[in-house]
Order: C-alpha cells, then structure tokens, then sequence
C-alpha cells in the first residue's frame, strides 16, 4: 500500500483549483501522483503483467462492446479526451485544455499536439468527431457508450486541434461525461479491422486476443503519459488479460504464480486470505465500484401512492424492517461500507450531511405494518441474476421483510425478463445496484429525476422539491454547492424512500509483491492518470 | 435385423446402457407374480443391487419422514448465526444466510428425488408409447419418427438441456414452475434414449410366436403393442431408468453451476453446494454436506441399477 | 455392407435436417434477441432504431425465411459473422472445437487408464471384494458432482500440492510439454467420470469372453491364466469397450462447459453456452450443426468398426 498515490493535501489543493477556475490547464500535473511511490522505490521499466480477471471482453470494437474497466483486460487499450485522477476528477488526456461556454452548451477542447494513435495516425479534431459521431450512431455505439453522449446535439472542428462539441441542453458535467469510461478514441483509418485488430490511443497497444483464454498488449511505445521524471509511461512491456471465472481457480492462480495480479477476490475470502497470506501478497481496495440499493415500485401495487394512501408508511415500515449490518456482514462480509446516499468517502461527491434512512427496529416496523393499509398484500421481490450480491441482499431482505411480517415471494431472473418487469411494473421490491456514475447527474439526473426515462420506468419517484435540487445542480459550477445539493436530494430521497441505499459495492485485489507502482482508481485499474496498470512494474 | 444399432441407447447420457446389450427376454406370460419373486430372490444374490436397495431405502425414508426429522425451517434465515459448526441446536451447523444445513438437505433431498422420479416417469410415459409404436408398425412411420429421435440424439453433451432450460426459464419462473420446467426438460431429454430402446426391443419381440398368435386371434394393434410385448421389454427400461434417475440428479446439479438450478430459498443441493464454493476454503463442511449427500444418492441409484442389470440380464443371470 | 453404408449416410440427412430445425425453433422462441441487448435500457428504446438494427441483423425476416437462407448459405460453406464479437464463425468454431477434442480426447483415454484395469480385475475375481470394490470406486467417479470434483482437484493439486497449473490452455503445437500440465486436470476430471461406464462394459464383455469355449480349451491345452487373460479374453473384450470410448467421446463435444467454465479452457460447450445466453444465433447454429454432424459421424464409423470388428454382429 505503500504505493498509494493520493494523499490529503493534494487532494485539497486539487479540489481549491477546481473550485476557483472552470478552465483546466494543468497538464503539468499528470505524473504527479506516481512520484510519491517512484521516491520510494524507482520505478523499472520492463516485464510482463499477468492479469487474472473474473471476466473477459465480448468483442474487440470498444464502441460497439460495452468494457468492463474492472474486468476487461482489453481496457488496457483505450484511451479518451480526459482522465480522472486519484481523486475522480478529470485531468488531462489527449485534450490538454478543456472550457465551456457561459450557457454551458458548447464545450471545447484544445487537443494536445503530436499524438498517435496505435497505428500511427495523428490524433486530431476531425478523429475526435469522427469516434464521437460513430459512438452517437444507434447502430454501432453501445447503450451504454451512448447514453455518456446523449446531451450532445453536434460537433465540430475548430482547426486541427480544437473540437468543440454543442449540447442540447446545459451541462456542468459533460467534462466527465467524456472520461466516462467507455467514451473511447479508435483510430478512423483502421476501422475496417475493429473486429480484428483494434487500433486506439491507450497506454498499451493490441497484440492478440483468444476469447475466453487470452488477451495480449503490449507497450504503445509512443504514449503521450509521462512520469515525474519525464519517463515515458508505461513501464511494462506487456500485459497479459488471463481471464478465470471462478473464484477459487483466480485465488489459487494468483498463489501459484500463474498470475500477478487478480481483479478481484471474493468477498468470503478477503479476510482470511489477508489473514493467511498478507506477507506474501499485497491487496488493494478499489474505492467504490457501485452503489446496491433496494427500490420500490412507486407506479403501482401496494408501495404506490396511486393505489394505496399508505403507500409511505409501508415503505417506511420495510425500512424499518431492513437490517443494514446484516447485508454488511452476510453479502459482503464485512468489506466496504454501508450507504446513506449514492456517493461513498472515497469520491469527491460524497455528502457529509445526509439524513438517514429509517433506522432498523423490527417492532416498529411490525407495528407501523400492523396499521398501514396495504399491509397484508402479497409483496414480490427481484433480483437480476447476473450479480450475486443482488441476489444476496435480495435474499436476505426477503428474510428480514418476513420476519417482520411482510407477505413476500422473492425471484432472480436474468437482464431480459427484469427488463420486462420494469416496463410492466410487475414486481413490488427490486435488489439492485448502479455504478459508474462518476458524476452525480449520471446517477441523480437518470434515475432520481421524475422526468428521466429510467425513473419512469423503474420506480416511478416524482418529488418536485427533488426534480428543482437536480436541474439547478446540474448547471451549477460551484462544486460545493453542487456537492451539498445532491446531498440535500439524498436526504429526502432518504425520507420518501422510494429507494433504500444499502451498500457501496466493494472491490479488493490482489498481486504478488513483484507487482510495483500499482494502485487501483475509483473504477479499476485502467484509465487512471498517474496510476493504475500505467505505472506499474515487476521486479523481484 | 440390422437396427441392432450399439451405442444407440448410449447417444443420450454417457451411462446409459447400450441397446445391443437389451437382449429381450423370452416371454413370460402370466407370470410376472413370479418374476417378482424371482427377482427378490435373485436381488438377495447380487451384493451391488442389495447395497443399492438398503441406500435408496434409507433415502426414500428419509424424504417421507423429512417434515417429522426435520428440526428447523429450512429457508429461515437467521444472519447473525452464519457459518456456524455443527452442534445440538443445528446437527450439521448452519450455511452461509444461517440456515439449518441439516433441514435444508432433507427437504432439497425430498424435492430433488422427486422432480428425478417425475422427469424419469415423465420420459418413460412419452418415449416407451412412442418407441413401441413406431418399432411395432415399422415402415414409413417409423422411418420418420427415428429420424425425429436421431435428431435429438444428435444434440452433443449437455447442449440439449442447457437450451431447453433456458428456454423454459426465461419463459416463466415462479414457484412451481421452475420444478416442472426441470421435469419437463429433463424428461424431454431422455426420451430419445427410451424410444430407441423400446423400439429396438420391439422389433425383436414382433417377430415371435406369441404376437402371431395374438395377431391370429384378432387382437387389436394397439393391444397388442401395450398388452402383449410392453411387458416383455420392461426389464432393460427399469435398468435404463434407475441408472438415469442419478443422472438426472447431476445433470440438475451442473445447472445450478451454470446458473440455470433452483432460485433461492428453495432448498436445493446442487445451489447450495453451488453457493458453497465461495466457503470451500473458510468453511468447507458447507459444501461437504450437500456434495456427500448428491454421491450417496447417485451412487445409490447406480449400485442398485448395475445390480438390476446384473439380475435381469439373463446372459449374465444365467451364470 | 457397402449398402449399408451407403443407407445409412443418407440417414444422415434428415437427422441433421432434425438437428437444425430444432435448433432454429429453440433459439427463435427464447425471449429478446441481440437488438434487445444492444438497444439496452437507457431509455434508447427507439423503434426506428430498433428497425435498422433489426434489418441489419437479418432479423426482420420470418423464422423460415431465416432458416432458409441459413442453410443455403451453410451449404457452400459460410456460417456467417457472430454478432457478438463481429467475426466469422469460423473462426470462433475453429479455436473452440480443437480445445474440446483435445480435451475430450485425452479425457476418455485417461478413463480407459483407469476403466481397463479395473474391469478386467473386477471380472477375473468376479464377486470377491476386490470386484465389490472395483465397482464401487468405479462408480464413485460418477457420483461426485463434476464442478465440486473439479475445485477439489484444483485445490488439492495446485494448491496444496503445487504439482500442477490450477487453470489455462496452451495448445500442443506450441508447447506439448506445458500443454499436457495444463491438461492434466481437466483431462483427469472427464475421465475419472467416464470411467465408471467403460469399467462395467470392460468387465462384462470379460466376463462374455471368459464364458467362451476358446478359453476353455487354451486352459486345457496348458496356457497359463495370465497369458489367457492378456493375450486373448481382454483383447477381444476390448472391442466393445473402444467402440464405446469413441460414442463417449462424440457425445463429450458439448458435455464439457462446466469443466471448460472452471479450468478456463476456451473450448467450443462455453462458447455455445455464451452464445445462447447473449442470443449470438449464427454461433449457437453453426456450432450446434457442426458438433452434431461429429457426433452422428463417430456414431455411424463407431458403428461400422463394430460390424467389422465383430462379424457376428454384420451377420445379424
């Protein structure tokens, strides 16, 4: 951990420049923080990383294909406009300069000049509209991908090395948008080979892959990042993606030396594997993953106001009824930590006033259940198969729901069939998680908003008081302001409860202690200015 | 006969038993009272079919008396006595959401041998009909409906279920549902196997004396086909099928690995020990219950089916 | 025999016809298709993309149309492009389906390792503890959930032990050395499962065998039991036994995803599965077609080598 690139005084230092000025212009600070670990031990250029993951990409087009950060070897090949730093904020890129307009419409950005892509093309605006209007095109652009765009109306081309991209609507938070991880730069001249051999401007070049078995990159020798020292990042030679699906076969890998690094380690181990091998492993806790929560269905049933006058109090009554250290110590077994709003300590975004959600207390909700109206209706709880903390924490709010008297059926179904109960508003309680909001309006604007389509048609929240918060914080420049506004949403999301936040969704790895330079971002190992798998090294 | 395809029977399951070895036994009519004398008789004599038989009664036992032997709830969760060991209160100690293993393994074990017994049941009552019909009319129809069966034998490995049960998941789970699908796909799948088998031995039976005789005397088709040679071809389908009822058990285990088993809490061994792997370094005795409980019962059906096949096979039964 | 032959190639045809048909109505009735999954659910849900997408995939065709066209294409060769990964399924086919024949192959002869021996043992002291015993742990192979199985082997071999690598794939062309370590698991696991059905052929085709006439006689005329056993009961005992391998073998194409899933093995029963669950229908098509066709294939040689082998048989 010794490694560890952030610390509290640069942090401040950061957030004042942030808060002070609205144009960025400090490309001097990329490289920044690896010096605290390039003091203690210099960095050695060279070696081979051999990186253990729970998954592997589905394709190699990084429009069309939604990357994992956390999990996709491939990752490591991307690059984009902006970085974030340790800290979540955005730093510079391949755009050295970045400003909006006093509407906030129309966003520029002043590339950095001589930049390659992987093949050796120059990075320019015109490469920028180029990648920015196939990832706007519904037919190649993956939802995901898209929906990081979705505000934008046009782009266009300054000179060759200004872009300048015009908004529907006004945005504080499209700088982060444009990090916003997929929002990825492929080169335009080797687009017929994307399925094959993709070409884009990351800090590791693209070698080979074999699905399911391996992924091959090596060094993009010219990338543009740098360290303290003006050394040319990365320092490793290459990196292997050796994706391994099961937990214990990826532990026992990494402890056979198959591996060095592993993406994640199952939350039952964590604490016996640090107990157990901690001297011979360094494990890293990446900051904040995603956000779990249970949401009710506020369009209709028994939870909705439309069908049912207690509709809050049988809401209140669940919370009351739910047990937050349980799913702490039963779904995550202790890691991570329990959430009151969306953002957790480790992100620049996390309130520190915000009122909490009911407390547990299993006979008041026994009691509130007992008058509420509604409080004997049949109640059906989901959870998407595809994570099994969801389906945990579904299974123990189904306990705990019981225990308190509630009349529940609980059901995991795969994505399609927990799409349809959304647009049919057929289900009462659904486990759920979100992740990858970087900026708060990626979470608030989509999901807590009432006019928002996914709000509509999930759980169907309408606060007005709610809808104002976010719409002003959305244009809002003052950081701080913005930050105790989407606190402020928090706290009456909190009261109405048309969700209850459970757990910030923990993520530990592991690596050998040949692994040096390396410390995980907020998301993962890539796409991480000064950090992650840029400024690692083996030796030893 | 040229049908005397070997390996056909196996197609479907890799323990199937080959249907060149179904020789038919020559009839017995009217006696099937001492047939099973006879069988009891010579069950005594094979030391694997009795081992099997003690095993399966005790299983059998225990899924009829699970509400009474049962101590706890088996889906009442209680999270703050997770991973205990086992003790008085939970005899084999508590899993991962602090549910009684114990409870857990005798009501699973009861819902499991029985969707095993349904989808077995299920894929005799339409494989044998259909088997015994096509090979007893022969000709064009049979022509037809085998190549029906060879398609589906063709389906490698598990693919054929892993495409059933997807199908029928994403469709509709709730409740009970979910244990008709597994009934239904797992029946499904092993209807091929059967309607082979039954054919082949059909047309083994449709050529001697005694269906002439039926025939002369004016007896129906479909009288003759079910009355007449039905009972005479039971004996390699009870093998067939005893040897399937463990396989069936695995096949449902691997779904839950894939991710296609139980959903929670319903009490299931292969999801529990499916869910138990994330222990099997911290707490292995989660995983060591129900892996033991899924090979005492599989091995149970398999000592008393190879002890069955021993006994009814007269070529070996005659030595 | 040539006639035979000749028949039963041409039953062939309508036991694929069966095979793909069925495959077409499974895949075309499961709920959503790959426009479902790249629309996603971000509130993108426009139907004029939903169109394009649609016709771009070729999915706007009814079913029968689809399926036509498909196998016009199929029949010159083209299985078209995966539209998960955007390459030819070719491709995917021809790195999945060698790692599961690899795998498959030495599976079934490591379970004729352990199925010979033990069958002709359990045969030759039939119904003597060593026989109860043999039978037993025969079938234990069997018993054990295959994916519980497997994570104790890696459990106990890599990581307790350290003998051998827990997971991986390195093809034999490259490295035979470093392939055959990395095989050693997985290839354990699938044989020690399929070996519970050779041992009992293997044992009663034995027990067929030493009931002939023949062995009688080579007693009498002063061979010794050892030379009888060896030299003429087991060898002719064998011929069933191999003949079965081969069924098992065709039949394992698609029965090693789990194991495939566990010792990450890029093998074709993952990629199928994958395939299934992200709707890829040209690769859940092709690849069902082209493992059916290797399974009705070693079926029928599988058969015939039967027929030759045992003239018996061919006289029937």
């Amino acid at each position: 951990m010794s490694d560890h690139a952030g610390d509290n005084g640069r942090r401040l230092t950061r957030r004042e420049i942030l808060a002070a000025s609205t144009a960025l212009a400090v490309s001097g600070a990329v490289g920044i923080p690896s010096s605290a670990g390039a003091a203690k031990r210099h960095p050695k250029r060279g070696g081979t990383l051999r990186f253990g993951t729970r998954d592997d990409s589905v394709g190699l087009d990084t429009h069309r294909n939604f990357i994992y950060f956390v999990s996709h070897p491939l990752a490591g090949m991307t690059g984009g406009l902006l970085d974030f730093d340790g800290e979540m904020e955005p730093v510079p890129a391949v755009a050295s300069e970045w400003d909006a307009s006093q509407d906030m419409k129309t966003w520029t950005f002043k590339l950095r000049k001589g930049l390659e892509f992987h093949n050796g093309e120059t990075i320019d605006a015109a490469a920028v509209k180029w990648n920015y209007e196939r990832i706007l095109d519904p037919k190649i652009g993956h939802s995901f991908t898209r929906s990081a765009l979705s505000d934008v109306e046009r782009i266009t081309v300054d000179d060759k090395h200004t872009v300048r991209i015009h908004l529907k609507s006004p945005s504080a938070a499209f700088d982060t948008n444009v990090v916003y991880y997929p929002v990825n730069l492929l080169a335009p001249g080797a687009v017929d080979k994307v399925d094959t051999h993709p070409m884009g401007c990351g800090p590791f070049k693209f070698k080979s892959w074999k699905r399911n078995d391996t992924t091959e990159l090596v060094r993009f020798e010219n990338f543009w990042g740098t360290d303290a020292e003006g050394n040319s990042l990365p320092y490793l030679d290459a990196l292997i993606g050796k994706p391994r699906k099961e937990d214990r076969v990826r532990l026992t890998a990494l402890r056979t030396g198959e591996v060095d690094l592993i993406d994640n380690i199952a939350y039952a181990d964590v604490d016996n594997f640090i107990k157990e091998n901690g001297a011979n492993y360094n494990t890293w806790e990446v900051p904040q993953v995603g956000t779990a929560f249970v949401a009710f269905n506020l369009k209709n049933g028994p939870f909705s106001h439309k069908d049912n006058k207690d509709a809050h109090m049988l809401r209140t009554a669940a919370a009351h009824a739910i047990d937050h250290e349980g799913i702490h110590q039963a779904v995550f077994h202790g890691q991570g930590q329990i959430a009151k709003g969306f953002y957790s300590k480790s992100s620049p975004w996390h309130g520190e006033s915000i009122k909490s959600w009911p407390q547990y207390d299993p006979d008041k909700a026994r009691s509130m259940l007992k008058k509420a109206n509604g409080g004997d209706a049949k109640l059906l709880i989901i959870a998407n198969d595809s994570f099994p903390y969801m389906q945990q924490t579904g299974e123990l709010v189904h306990a705990m729901l019981q225990e308190a008297g509630f009349n529940v059926v609980f059901e995991i179904h795969p994505t399609p069939v927990i799409q349809d109960k959304y647009n049919k508003g057929a289900f009462d309680i659904d486990s759920s998680a979100n992740s990858y909001r970087i900026d708060p309006d990626g979470w608030y604007g989509r999901s807590i908003l009432s006019t928002a389509p996914e709000t509509k048609r999930r759980h169907g929240y309408v606060n007005e008081k709610v809808d104002q918060l976010i719409l002003a914080a959305k244009v809002e420049r003052d950081k701080k302001k913005r930050r105790q506004m989407y606190a402020d949403v928090d706290s009456l999301v909190n009261h109405d409860l048309p969700l209850i936040y459970t757990h910030f969704v923990p993520l530990r790895q592991a690596g050998t202690k040949k692994v040096h330079g390396y410390h995980p971002a907020f998301t993962g190992p890539f796409q991480y200015a000064g950090g992650g798998l840029r400024t690692a090294w083996m030796e030893g | 006969m040229t049908d005397l395809d070997i390996g056909k029977g196996t197609v479907g399951g890799a323990i199937g038993i080959p249907a060149g070895r179904a020789v038919p036994r020559p009839p017995r009519m009217g006696r099937m009272r001492a047939l099973i004398a006879n069988a009891w008789y010579e069950l005594r004599k094979s030391k694997t079919a009795l081992a099997g038989l003690v095993m399966l009664a005790l299983l059998f036992g225990a899924c009829i008396a699970t509400p009474v032997i049962a101590t706890h709830d088996p889906i009442k969760q209680s999270y703050r006595e997770r991973l205990a060991p086992p003790s008085e209160k939970h005899y084999l100690g508590t899993d991962r959401l602090g549910r009684d293993i114990y409870s857990r393994l005798l009501w699973g074990g009861r819902r499991l041998v029985t969707i095993a017994v349904l989808a077995v049941t299920f894929g005799l009552a339409i494989g044998i009909p259909y088997g015994v019909l096509s090979g007893y009319f022969g000709g064009k129809t049979d022509a037809v409906a085998m190549r029906f069966v060879d398609g589906l034998l063709a389906f490698p490995g598990l693919l054929l279920y892993l495409l059933v049960v997807t199908l029928a998941r994403e469709w509709k789970l709730e409740g009970i549902y979910n244990d008709l699908i597994l009934i239904f796909a797992l029946g499904f799948a092993f209807m091929p196997e059967v309607a082979r088998l039954a054919r082949g031995s059909v047309l083994a039976e449709k050529q001697k004396e005694y269906v002439e005789a039926s025939r002369a005397i004016g007896d129906g088709h479909f009288s003759i086909a079910l009355k007449q040679i039905l009972p005479n071809i039971v004996s390699p389908l009870i093998v067939n099928a005893t040897v399937r009822l463990g396989y069936v058990i695995l096949i449902i285990a691997a779904l839950s690995f894939l991710g296609l088993g139980t959903p929670p809490p319903t009490p299931d061994w292969g999801s529990d020990l499916s869910a138990a792997r994330d222990f099997m370094e911290t707490a292995p005795l989660i995983a060591v219950f129900p892996g033991l409980a899924i090979c005492y019962t599989v091995l149970a059906f398999n000592l008393f089916g190879d002890g069955l096949r021993d006994i009814l096979d007269p070529r070996i039964a005659e030595r | 025999m040539l006639a035979y032959i000749i028949r039963r190639i041409a039953h062939l045809v309508p036991v694929l016809f069966v095979l793909t048909v069925s495959v077409f109505v499974f895949v075309e009735m499961l709920p959503g298709n790959i426009v479902d999954t790249l629309i996603g659910t971000e509130g993108n849900d426009d139907p004029e993309i939903r169109k394009a997408l649609e016709q771009e995939y070729g999915l706007d065709q009814p079913v029968h149309i689809r399926y036509a066209k498909w196998l016009g294409r199929v029949v010159q060769g083209d299985f078209g492009i995966s539209l998960v990964t955007r390459r030819p399924v070719t491709l995917e086919l021809m790195t999945g389906i060698p790692a599961t024949v690899y795998l498959a192959a030495v599976g079934i002869g490591v379970s004729m390792l352990i199925a010979v021996p033990l069958g002709t043992i359990a045969a030759v002291r039939r119904n003597t503890p060593v026989d109860y015993t043999a039978q037993v742990t025969s079938l234990a192979g069997i018993s054990i959930p295959e994916f519980w199985f497997a994570i104790l082997c890696v459990l106990l071999f890599s990581l307790y032990l350290g003998w051998l690598p827990s997971s991986g794939y390195v093809s034999p062309f490259v490295d035979l050395k470093a392939s055959l370590t990395y095989l050693i698991l997985p290839a354990v696991a699938i044989g020690f499962r399929q070996a519970a059905f050779t041992t009992r052929l293997t044992r009663s085709s034995m027990l067929d065998e030493m009931n002939k006439e023949y062995v009688d006689t080579a007693r009498s005329l002063g061979f010794r039991e050892r030379k009888v056993i060896f030299k003429y009961t087991l060898r002719n005992a064998m011929i069933p036994t191999l003949t079965i391998s081969g069924l098992q073998l065709a039949n394992l194409l698609g029965g090693t995803v789990v194991l495939e899933t566990i010792f990450a093995w890029p093998g074709i029963g993952r990629a199928i599965y994958e395939a299934i669950l992200q709707r890829d229908y040209p690769l859940v098509q092709a690849g069902v077609l082209v493992l059916g066709v290797i399974v009705v294939v070693t079926n029928l040689l599988v058969d015939l080598a039967y027929r030759l082998l045992n003239p018996r048989v061919a006289l029937a």
